[in-house]
């Protein structure tokens, strides 16, 4: 009978799974709105991977769960994700030093030793400046979709700037910035720099180390992509898909621990 | 304390409550007997020469340790929010802010709040803080303020640091001498810094007891046996205590029985404690195998007195309590920490209230960790306000610190 291993990664917004095989390819995965029940959610989506894949619940032999819901999930074990999150980008970029993960509420950048073990790890204060949270409230006052933003941001003439660092705050300094008669690409190209910048001075508290990964749901925004290069002065490399890494780490914990 | 089911309570606890309890029986009913006996109540700082102001008898009480009091019992909330409706910034120090609140209401505050003072002490040795905060007694309760004022210490300890400091000292005792009406005798000063000494010779055996593997004493051990050091130093009580509990350390590590059930990863602590939520937040370590065996907080109190002349021996204590010195002193002083009590790692808690404490940690953080080559976290909280602690985003970094050092 074939192996399989499963990652959850039960996060602020997305709860993300991924199911990989004995040789630590992946078989499949799936994306899901937190919403209230992450767990659930994170089941329903199990489910239907096996399902889609014609695999039976006795062929996956281990699963870990993490992210902020890891507990909620009947895991064999709960890792933290930032353990996954490292384990997930050493397998895809074995060079990577440097691990940047924007998600929904958390912004963290993770220093690695060669071999993908954590050196250090920085993590944005109890706030959601600098997160895919903030992208989505300034996204929701400027009436425009989260995907566009990176597009937006393409288009832009001069950044505008976006001083506070508190998201509510900062709504009220996009507010201004239309009355104003500032074009939305500016606009959005500021909320770009501001996120970047904020992570920046993150990145200087673990020291920069390159191959630089950018990773989470905001790394697919190419305005933050972008901005982000610009402040660190150097070229980010971006997972394919850079939502699921952490459920990867998860996943590959399992397929470790269970040949060990 | 029955919170933490792991938690191996040391049977000196009862002692310590029984101390404690005294202390502030006697400060509650001080009105009773203070003015008959001729003896003032002044509210200090946690820093101030407390050997001084009893040899003129003056009894002390801490809004400090009151505010981790405070914290403890669940009250600091309530009491802040009221010292913010008065106009307080929520950016304050919370015990600065509580103590105001139980100032204001003191009908919501632990034991109806502390007796009020003849006099407030403020030496800003651990803060500048205290300086506006006393400012604020002062004012409110209508009695003098004395501020010591202890020089930053950049490098070493200076003749001209030590020589300001002792002038005032000396402006204190003939202030003190018109207060309480009795003369300045240092014979009387001599003994209680040799009460001092005992005490905080005892304490610094008890936390060196801890160098053993594994330790017979965790975090909140120190901080919860710490209380006598602060309020009582200077005394036959304190000293006796301190004779007592490293009596039962001692058995524990002649015992080789650890504080944990089992102590796997050894972490040494930098801040002042999350009293707020001590048991719950120690628990994430603990219950990981992970002992704080030593810290730098605690670690304040035991600074002997020098010998010679008491006056200058004090002003030189005083002045260079580990607050009141460089980023340098304080990295050195974790390095330290960390290769004597062989430690695997550290953790600071950047605690949103005291800021000297943590502005300077993460420059220190980096050279620790250069210089010991294990791995420091930062924890965001508050001492005492409840508000300033996020439980999930804390569990998670703790989480994936220590696994960190299981790998």
């Amino acid at each position: 009978m074939a192996k399989f291993y499963l990652g959850v990664d039960i996060g602020s917004l997305t709860t993300k799974i991924v199911l990989i095989n004995d040789a630590a390819e992946i078989v499949g995965r799936a994306t899901g709105r937190s919403g209230y029940s992450g767990k659930e959610i994170a089941m329903r989506l199990a489910a239907g991977l096996l399902e889609n894949n014609g695999l039976k619940t006795s062929e996956v032999v281990a699963t870990v769960a993490t992210g902020y819901g890891r507990v909620t999930f009947p895991a064999d074990r709960e890792i933290s994700e930032i353990t996954c999150q490292a384990r997930g980008i050493a397998h895809l970029f074995n060079r990577a030093r440097t691990v940047i993960d924007i998600g929904g509420q958390d912004s963290k950048v993770i220093k690695l030793l060669p071999g993908g073990k954590v050196a250090d790890f920085a993590m944005n204060d109890k706030c959601a400046a600098g997160t895919g949270r903030f992208l989505e409230v300034m996204a929701g006052a400027l009436e425009v979709k989260v995907e566009e933003l990176g597009d937006l941001a393409a288009r832009a003439g001069e950044s505008c700037p976006i001083s506070s660092i508190c998201t509510v705050f900062a709504e009220s300094e996009i507010i201004s910035h239309i009355s104003a008669g500032k074009s939305k690409p500016d606009i959005v190209a500021g909320v770009c720099d501001s996120v970047a910048a904020r992570v920046t001075s993150m990145t200087a508290r673990t020291g920069l180390e390159q191959e630089v990964v950018f990773t989470g749901g905001v790394a697919r925004n190419n305005g933050v992509v972008n901005a982000l290069a610009r402040h660190l002065g150097c070229t980010l490399s971006v997972p394919p898909e850079p939502e699921i890494t952490a459920a990867l780490g998860a996943a590959l914990s399992a397929l470790g621990f269970s040949k060990n | 304390m029955g919170q933490q089911r792991r938690y191996k309570q040391l049977e000196s606890t009862a002692q310590l409550k029984k101390l404690i309890t005294r202390y502030y029986a006697l400060s509650r009913y001080h009105r009773l007997w203070g003015r008959p006996l001729k003896r003032p109540l002044a509210w200090v700082t946690s820093g101030a020469p407390v050997e001084l102001l009893r040899a003129f008898k003056i009894h002390s009480v801490y809004p400090e340790q009151y505010g981790a009091l405070c914290s403890t019992s669940k009250a600091t909330l309530g009491l802040c929010q009221e010292a913010e409706a008065a106009g307080y910034s929520p950016d304050l120090c919370s015990y600065a802010t509580s103590n105001i609140g139980s100032v204001l209401k003191a009908d919501i505050a632990p034991m109806k709040g502390l007796p009020k003072p003849d006099l407030v002490v403020a030496c800003n040795n651990i803060c500048g803080t205290v300086l506006k905060w006393y400012e604020a007694l002062a004012r409110h309760f209508q009695v003098p303020l004395i501020v010591i004022d202890t020089p930053f210490l950049t490098g070493d300890m200076t003749d001209h640091a030590k020589e300001y400091v002792l002038e005032q000292f000396k402006d204190l005792i003939s202030q003190m001498e018109k207060l309480t009406g009795r003369n300045f005798n240092p014979g009387e000063l001599g003994k209680i810094s040799d009460l001092s000494n005992e005490a905080v010779g005892l304490w610094k055996e008890i936390r060196g007891l801890c160098r053993a593997k594994p330790s017979p004493l965790n975090g909140p051990d120190l901080f919860i046996h710490m209380a006598p050091i602060v309020v009582l130093r200077g005394t036959r009580e304190a000293a006796d205590y301190y004779r007592l509990l490293k009596d039962e350390v001692k058995k524990r590590v002649e015992r080789e029985e650890s504080a944990l059930e089992e102590e796997k990863i050894r972490l040494v602590w930098d801040n002042i404690a999350i009293w707020s939520n001590m048991f719950k937040f120690f628990k994430m370590f603990s219950e990981r195998g992970a002992c704080f065996v030593t810290d730098t907080y605690t670690g304040g109190w035991s600074m002997e007195i020098a010998p010679g002349d008491p006056l200058e021996s004090l002003a030189a204590t005083y002045t260079e309590v580990f607050l009141n010195r460089s980023p340098e002193f304080r990295a050195k002083q974790i390095i330290d920490l960390i290769k004597e009590f062989k430690a695997d790692g550290f953790v600071m808690h950047s605690n949103r209230s005291c800021k000297p404490y943590s502005l300077v940690q993460e420059v220190i953080r980096k050279r620790v960790m250069q210089e010991t080559g294990v791995p420091g976290l930062v924890v965001e909280a508050d001492m005492a306000d409840p508000r300033a602690f996020a439980e999930e985003p804390i569990r998670n970094r703790v989480q994936a610190f220590l696994e960190t050092l299981s790998d």
